[in-house]
């Protein structure tokens, strides 16, 4: 087959001018705000044991690693698909504090299958995670930062979408639902497909009681006080359900305080995919885009996997695609000079001088075919009596 | 989700989907302007300046509204099971467009031993069947006209949906097994169901009575 051999696979992105650029500006940001915050960065390798990456939170997103062979130790590697599991490990072997730890991390991911419209294989991801602390405090300090950092790309008008995946985690243990069965009902209560629900109540498969429970979850979305009060009608007669009603309420209000702009949200059957989520979840939302932008939550059973059980609250981003939905495309680009191809000390001190104060000085190559405005300069050095100084060229025809 | 904030996009396919989702949007008081099998438009508008509708290929519903593109659709069960249902939520039978998704083939036709030729558009839902029952069978992808398979010896079996029987008895074929009935769906693209939540709720409900109230009679 004829093709071009320096194509990149499909889904598999670089990041040219002027993009590169933004996209650094918008990562030298993101961690300075983070921080400011006190969340210490952690950089983990691009590639582990794949045991160490699978386990407890990454077991979702296993059947989407690449993996290869390590020659070395003849043991399997896998390259990252989230870093969350990465911190988790972090956490729990490295650092190993008894007191909170805030860690967040900026890097890339891959997963072998392109993810929606488009469909790119690698994200950036960013995101930040609070390690030993178990209530919705810490939760609702990761909120807040994950507004902060979708604030700080230039993302506006977000919606937030609150839920508990611990109303989800009663019903099923309540009923001692699991194995293939739980998988299912898990499937169905993130589509929201009450019509399976019912035929599997109509067949017996789920008692009358399980069954109307689950279906009454389903449908528990909406305006957050409306939601909750439906939601105690209906499920309140369970302490750990309502235990989780009042830290939904609790966030509910503190959101209303904090961030009384952002229209809330509740979904009571969200889970956001995921199976390693224990408690508070939420996810943002702009207008424009079909699917969450950001999301997050608690995670508390994590450290169990790593020997440590802490409890854990985090979330995460795609850097790339908050930046796409910014629609920056301005580069704050500095101003650039024309400096000519000569030996002298004043124009090296110049030069240098000029660099430190914030512009771009690139040397015109003897021969080359471009002149100073081709070159995308707005001035160039000339000597006049000995001194060498900015002359400003006529903009570029 | 359809870039107007307070616009909702209805995703549907030609032909009987079309022709019988228009009563159920009729009792929630939706009327499309112009008739799809006419018009040449892509997009249609209805009598309400905030609604409007979208005519596809029934296999792309999924994709318009599992990524926003349409806030709402009409969808086989068979579509969602074949191309699956990331980024969107099923919460309505509307029991239209019935059907049962079945094996065919020769009356005679063996089911067992060796590894079945099975000709079919819905590769995935015929592969898990079989899988299901333990059957190592290869899948023929055909785009239509399934019935013809068997008869000139391209496969051994087909997957097809039935609603009558009567394309497969013309050509000499039986439904064979049942692997499960299919209806239509009303599908919700994720984020469009919460940031235009009272809208499609409403929208949600309306469609819900009327689907009970025809089934009633």
């Amino acid at each position: 087959m004829d093709y071009a051999h320096w194509l990149l696979p499909e889904g598999i992105d670089e990041f040219l001018p002027p993009r590169s650029l933004l996209l650094e500006q918008q990562r030298r940001r993101m961690l300075d705000l983070f921080d400011s915050w006190g969340y210490e960065l952690i950089i983990p390798p691009m590639m582990e044991y794949l045991e160490s990456l699978t386990s407890g939170v990454g077991q979702d997103l296993a059947p989407q690693m690449f993996k290869l062979m390590d020659q070395l130790s003849g043991r399997q590697l896998g390259i990252r698909t989230d870093i969350t599991p990465q911190a988790a490990r972090v956490d729990a072997h490295q650092l190993r504090k008894e007191q909170p730890t805030r860690l967040c991390y900026l890097g890339e991911v891959m997963r072998t299958l392109p993810n929606g419209l488009g469909g790119s294989r690698s994200q950036i991801q960013l995101g930040a995670e609070l390690f030993g602390h178990s209530g919705i405090e810490s939760d609702f300090e990761i909120l807040s930062l994950m507004m902060a950092a979708i604030g700080c790309t230039g993302v506006q008008d977000i919606y937030l979408d609150l839920g508990h995946v611990g109303i989800y985690r009663t019903l099923i243990q309540d009923a001692d639902l699991d194995g293939p069965l739980e998988s299912r009902i898990f499937s169905a209560m993130q589509r929201k497909d009450l019509p399976w629900l019912q035929s599997q109540m109509d067949d017996g498969t789920l008692d009358a009681c399980t069954g109307a429970r689950l279906i009454a979850l389903a449908q528990l979305n909406g305006e957050a006080a409306e939601t909750l009060a439906l939601a105690h009608e209906q499920l309140g007669d369970s302490q750990r359900v309502k235990s989780a009603l009042a830290e939904l309420q609790q966030t509910a209000e503190w959101v209303g305080q904090h961030f009384p702009d952002t229209p809330l949200y509740m979904d009571l059957a969200e889970l956001r995919g995921y199976r390693y989520q224990t408690g508070l979840v939420f996810a943002a939302f702009i207008e424009t885009e079909g699917h969450e932008i950001a999301r997050g939550g608690r995670y508390d059973a994590i450290g169990e996997t790593f020997g440590r059980a802490r409890p854990a609250t985090g979330f995460s981003a795609d850097l790339l695609k908050l930046m796409a939905l910014a629609h920056q495309s301005e580069t704050a680009s500095k101003p650039r000079v024309a400096a000519p191809w000569q030996f002298s000390a004043r124009l090296h001190e110049k030069k240098a001088s000029l660099r430190k104060q914030g512009y771009q000085v690139i040397n015109m190559l003897p021969g080359q075919q471009a002149d100073a405005q081709a070159m995308g300069c707005q001035h160039e050095l000339i000597e006049q009596s000995g001194e060498w100084v900015l002359h400003e060229l006529p903009p570029n025809a | 989700m359809s870039k107007q904030a307070n616009k909702i996009r209805i995703a549907l396919s030609k032909g009987r989907i079309f022709k019988e989702t228009l009563p159920l949007l009729a009792a929630v008081g939706i009327e499309p302007d112009d008739d799809p099998e006419t018009s040449r438009k892509l997009i249609l508008g209805t009598n309400q300046p905030d609604v409007d509708l979208v005519v596809i290929r029934a296999t792309d519903v999924p994709t318009y509204v599992g990524h926003g593109a349409a806030d709402v659709g009409v969808a086989g069960k068979d579509v969602l099971l074949e191309h699956g249902s990331e980024g969107l939520y099923e919460p309505l039978d509307l029991r239209i467009a019935q059907c049962r998704m079945m094996v065919a083939g020769f009356p005679n036709a063996s089911m067992e031993g060796q590894r079945l030729r099975i000709a079919t558009k819905y590769i995935n839902s015929a592969r898990r069947h079989f899988a299901a029952q333990g059957k190592q069978v290869e899948i023929i992808k055909l785009y239509g006209s399934m019935e013809l398979a068997p008869i000139v010896g391209l496969s051994d079996l087909i997957v097809d949906l039935v609603e009558s029987g009567n394309t497969l008895k013309a050509n000499g074929l039986e439904p064979i097994e049942h692997i499960m009935d299919i209806s239509s769906r009303l599908i919700v693209n994720k984020a469009a169901w919460k940031m235009k939540h009272a809208r499609i709720k409403a929208l949600l409900e309306g469609v819900r009575a009327a689907v009970e109230s025809k089934n009633n009679e």
